[in-house]
């Protein structure tokens, strides 16, 4: 991709078919830190590497708490990361308010796939600059969503997206067809496995910059960060020393 | 590239000098690229089978669907981009309630084709917006009987006796105009329609792909849903074996 006569705009079509503004977009995506997000029959788990402006600056937040039965993990432009969480906040309380029950996960991610489309349609907005995991149990059971730039929303049964996350979907594609029965704890720690596959030389997942999120049958939405991924992080350590043996 | 239009192209409220508006066209590339949309209207109701390509062995089988439902009775399944599909959908299933709040009936599969194009073609007038890059396949049976339209992003709409969309459309079409489709039934036109998926679908391009088959008939309760678990499961076993035939034929004539 370079500089061409089509890519002002979100609302130019190019000779090939394609946006690039929208694709744009999703280069933006490429440069926040990875995410990865797993399920199994009864949970659903995300993990993300954090990263820090600076030795003094806190570590950005990557996993945001949208209800008790939902969670999103964001790669991207943060600031519209918040818009749209703030958005799922509004739909699920005003789905326990109309409606006296917990958002659908599915309708959920639908109705920001639409708001992102019509981003991706007019002159004068640009498309969405984040990418979204988003996790949650609802009477269907757990639930793993790619929310895109474009609008497009996949369902999966893992997915890792942000910078060098082919790693991480490379380990995912290896290993999903056994997440179904996996325990949450086992699931938390292969979610952290292909996320370690992310990493650049010489960079360690620690407590500082993991964070971990949760939710399925009976366990609300949960984020740990600093202290609460150690035992998580400790298992992780167990697990591929196994491995190497 | 074949088309491009040098300066005459950058906005849908441009003409260029031999009366094309690029930026359409444009947006029809977009439907090209994608996997392939297929509609069959036959005796007894209609079919709409979509190959879904899949970009991953993670996606979910059986979610992320391309064919989608507006009004009850009539379904829609689409070739280009998936989010501006949700889009039309939407549009489509207001209009379709919008419809029955007026006239308190089930939308005719004329109207709701009028209307789905006129909305298209309003996105190829202003140069804010952009059209859509989707053809969409409206399948329908009202009190005319099984009904089958193809709206595409000009914003034109033509009813069909059978019609395709996509990268494999050509193929498909061929396929399709062998047919003698006023003389089947649904049950024989779901084998056909997921054969005639698995013959367009280029093996060498896009390894991973998902069936998806839906129809709108007497079985169905004269409403649109996706077909059950048996028929799709012996549509699929229909259509592999005839690429197996296939195959052997093309052998026989190296041995000639």
């Amino acid at each position: 991709m370079f500089r061409n006569q089509y890519d002002n705009d979100a609302s130019t079509w190019s000779p090939q078919g394609c946006i690039f503004q929208v694709d744009y977009a999703s280069e933006a995506v490429k440069q926040g830190t990875a995410v990865v997000g797993l399920k199994s029959k009864t949970h659903v788990v995300l993990v993300a590497v954090k990263r820090s402006p600076s030795e003094l600056a806190s570590y950005q937040k990557k996993i945001i708490r949208i209800d008790d039965h939902m969670g999103i993990a964001v790669a991207g432009l943060t600031s519209d990361a918040r818009v749209l969480s703030n958005y799922l906040r509004t739909e699920a309380m005003r789905s326990k308010m109309v409606y006296g029950r917990a958002l659908p996960v599915g309708r959920a991610v639908s109705a920001i796939g639409d708001k992102a489309q019509t981003n991706t349609q007019e002159y004068g907005r640009r498309p969405y600059g984040v990418g979204l995991l988003v996790i949650g149990h609802d009477d269907t059971g757990p639930h793993l969503y790619e929310f895109s730039p474009s609008g497009i929303v996949s369902e999966y049964y893992g997915y890792s997206i942000g910078a060098r996350s082919q790693s991480a979907r490379t380990n995912l594609e290896r290993n999903f067809e056994r997440f179904e029965e996996l325990s949450l704890q086992e699931l938390v720690v292969q979610g952290l496995r292909a996320l370690r596959d992310t990493m650049p030389q010489g960079k360690q997942l620690d407590s500082m910059n993991t964070s971990i999120g949760f939710v399925g049958m009976d366990t609300k939405m949960t984020i740990l960060d600093g202290d609460g991924t150690q035992p998580y992080l400790d298992q992780l350590d167990e697990a591929e020393a196994m491995d190497t043996e | 590239m074949t088309s491009i239009g040098t300066g005459y192209d950058l906005s849908v409220s441009t003409y260029s000098p031999d009366g094309r508006v690029f930026q359409v066209e444009y947006a029809q590339k977009a439907v090209d690229n994608s996997g392939t949309a297929i509609g069959l209207r036959v005796k007894d109701g209609v079919v709409l089978a979509v190959e879904k390509i899949k970009h991953s062995r993670l996606l979910v089988p059986q979610s992320n669907r391309r064919i989608m439902t507006a009004g009850k009775h009539i379904g829609v399944a689409s070739a280009g981009w998936m989010s501006d599909t949700r889009h039309l959908v939407k549009r489509a299933r207001d209009e379709a309630h919008n419809y029955h709040s007026v006239y308190k009936a089930d939308i005719p599969a004329k109207i709701i084709a009028e209307r789905m194009g006129m909305y298209v073609q309003a996105y190829t007038l202003y140069s804010s917006v952009r059209p859509f890059g989707v053809s969409t396949i409206l399948a329908c049976v009202d009190k005319d009987g099984p009904q089958l339209y193809m709206v595409e992003p000009s914003g034109q709409f033509v009813g069909y006796r059978g019609c395709a969309a996509g990268k494999g459309k050509q193929v498909a079409k061929t396929e399709i105009e062998k047919l003698k489709l006023e003389e089947l039934t649904v049950r024989e036109a779901v084998k056909e329609a997921a054969r005639i998926i698995y013959a367009a679908h280029d093996e060498a391009k896009d390894k991973l792909f998902e069936l998806e088959l839906s129809w709108v008939c007497a079985e169905s309760g004269m409403l649109h849903a996706h077909v059950p678990q048996d028929v799709l499961a012996d549509a699929i076993q229909h259509a592999e074996r005839s690429l197996d035939e296939d195959d052997d034929d093309e052998m026989e004539d190296e041995d000639l």
